[in-house]
C-alpha cells in the first residue's frame, strides 16, 4: 500500500471523530500505524500489505479484525467508539430519476 | 420514454405559511387545469379542502394522519388508485400531481415513499419540492421550528408569501433562507397568486423539457461557500478529475450508512471516468438514492463533478475526507493490479 491511502485514512479518522462528536485523539505511531485513543477504547489501524484479501488490520483494545477497505475500517471504528450508532443501508429508488 | 409518466411535486411549508392560498389560486389557472391535488391535513377536522375551489375529482384529501409519519402506505395506495382511475377514464385526465403536505410534515419521508414504492414505480417521476415561507412570521418560525428548517432545506423552490402584509422581505430572512438552502430559487406570491409554470415546471425533472433540470438544481453549488446554519448546512464538493465508478458507489454507500437521516438531500453531476462523455446525475434523500441517470451529453463546457449536499450536522470536511480516502484507496488498488 502506498503512503497516500494511509495518510488520507488518518485524516478521515480525525474528521470522523469530530463529525460523530466522539472524544478521542488520532495520531500516527512511529511504525506508521494509525492510532486512535478514545475515551474508553484504543484502536490501532495497520495496512495489511501482505494479505491479498484484506487491506487493513484493525485492533480494538488488542482484538484484531481485518477490513477489506477504508469503508470497512470506518465501520469498525464507529462501532467501537459510538455506542449509539446504527448503520443505515442504502436503498435504491424504484422510481427513476428520468422516465425510461 | 413513456408519454404518460406523471411528474409529482410536493408543496410544503409550515402551518399558516400560505400553501392552501397558493393552491387555491393555482387551481383557477388554465396551466394548472390538468393537475390532480392531494391535500394532507393534520387535525380532527379537515378544513383545507374546503378552502380550495375545485371540481371534486381533482383533489383528494388524506386526513388519517400526517403524511410523513403515519400514512405513507395510504399515500402510495392513493397515488396508485388515482393513476388507475385516470387510465380507466374514470376521472378528469391529469398530467401532474401535487401533494400539499400538512404544515408539520417532514417532506423527506414523503420523498422516500415516492422514490421507493413498487406500486407507483414506472408511472410517477419526482417533479420537485416547493416550500412556502411566510415573510411576516417566517424568520421566527425558522428559528423556533426544526421542521420548518427542514422544509426549506429540502426545497427546490421557495415561495415567499404575505408580502402584502410584511412589505419587502427582510434581508435577515433572505439570508437565513440562503443559509439553509442556497440552491433553491426564491419566488414571491402576490396574495397567493403565482404562475403555476414557474412554480412546478421544473424541479428535479422538467416535464416540459422532458429532462433533468441539472443547471437549475446545481445552482447552489455556485453559492455554497460558507453557507451554514448550526445544524443544517449546504455545501458543494467539486472535483475536476474524473471519478471512478467504484469510488462513487463506495462514497454514496458510506454516506448513506453513516449519515442516514442527517443527509437531507444530495444532488449532483459526476464525471465518471468510465463514461467521460455522458455525465451521471445523482440524487438522494437520506439513505435512499436514485440509480444514476446518464445524460446524453454535458449540459455545459464545465466537466467537473459537482455534488451539492444539504445536511444536518454532517461537516463538509468529513465528507471531503471520506471522498479523498476512498478515491486514494481505489487508485492504489487499481495501480497495484
Amino acid at each position: 500500500m502506498s503512503a497516500a491511502p494511509v495518510d488520507l485514512t488518518c485524516e478521515l479518522m480525525a474528521q470522523s471523530l469530530a463529525a460523530w462528536r466522539v472524544a478521542g485523539v488520532v495520531e500516527r505511531s512511529r511504525d506508521g500505524a494509525i492510532v486512535i485513543r478514545g475515551a474508553c477504547t484504543d484502536i490501532r489501524i495497520d495496512p495489511a500489505a501482505s494479505d491479498p484479501m484484506f487491506r487493513w488490520m484493525v485492533a480494538i483494545d488488542g482484538r484484531k479484525r481485518p477490513a477489506i477497505s477504508v469503508v470497512g475500517v470506518l465501520r469498525q471504528v464507529r462501532e467501537a467508539l459510538d455506542p449509539g450508532y446504527a448503520a443505515n443501508r442504502v436503498r435504491v429508488a424504484l422510481t427513476p430519476l428520468v422516465p425510461s | 420514454m413513456r408519454s404518460d409518466v406523471i411528474p409529482i411535486s410536493i408543496l410544503t411549508g409550515f402551518l399558516g405559511s400560505g400553501k392552501t392560498t397558493i393552491l387555491g389560486h393555482l387551481l383557477r389557472q388554465r396551466g394548472f387545469s390538468r393537475t390532480a391535488v392531494i391535500i394532507n391535513e393534520f387535525g380532527e377536522v379537515g378544513l383545507d379542502h374546503e378552502l380550495v375551489e375545485a371540481s371534486e375529482d381533482s383533489f383528494i384529501e388524506l386526513k388519517t394522519g400526517c403524511l410523513c409519519c403515519k400514512i405513507r402506505t395510504d399515500l402510495a395506495q392513493t397515488l396508485q388508485d388515482m393513476v388507475q382511475r385516470r387510465d380507466d377514464g374514470k376521472c378528469a385526465p391529469f398530467d401532474r400531481i401535487v401533494i400539499e403536505t400538512s404544515g408539520l410534515a417532514d417532506p423527506a419521508p414523503i420523498l422516500q415513499t415516492l422514490m421507493t414504492d413498487t406500486s407507483i414505480a414506472g408511472r410517477l417521476v419526482l417533479g420537485g419540492v416547493v416550500a412556502t415561507v411566510d415573510t411576516v412570521t417566517g424568520a421566527g418560525t425558522l428559528q423556533r421550528e426544526d421542521i420548518s428548517q427542514k422544509q426549506v432545506a429540502l426545497a427546490d423552490k421557495i415561495v415567499l408569501t404575505k408580502l402584502d402584509l410584511s412589505g419587502p422581505a427582510q434581508p435577515a430572512l433572505l439570508d437565513r433562507l440562503a443559509e439553509l438552502n442556497a440552491g433553491a430559487a426564491v419566488l414571491s406570491a402576490d396574495r397567493g397568486k403565482i404562475d403555476s409554470q414557474c412554480l412546478f415546471s421544473a424541479g428535479l425533472y422538467d416535464s416540459d423539457a422532458r429532462s433533468l433540470d441539472v443547471n437549475s438544481w446545481l445552482a447552489g453549488e455556485r453559492h455554497s461557500h460558507a453557507r451554514h446554519d448550526g445544524d443544517i448546512q449546504t455545501y458543494a464538493v467539486v472535483r475536476n478529475e474524473p471519478i471512478r465508478a467504484v469510488t462513487l458507489t463506495l462514497f454514496l454507500e458510506t454516506l448513506a450508512e453513516h449519515c442516514g437521516a442527517d443527509l437531507l438531500r444530495l444532488k449532483g453531476i459526476v464525471n465518471v471516468a468510465e463514461s467521460p462523455d455522458r455525465p451521471a446525475v445523482i440524487h438522494g434523500v437520506q439513505h435512499v438514492f436514485h440509480a444514476p441517470a446518464w445524460l446524453k451529453r454535458w449540459p455545459s463546457d464545465d466537466r467537473s463533478s459537482r455534488i451539492v449536499f444539504i445536511t444536518r450536522r454532517v461537516p463538509r470536511r468529513w465528507v471531503e475526507a471520506l471522498f479523498e480516502a476512498i478515491a486514494a484507496e481505489v487508485a492504489d488498488v487499481t495501480v497495484g493490479r
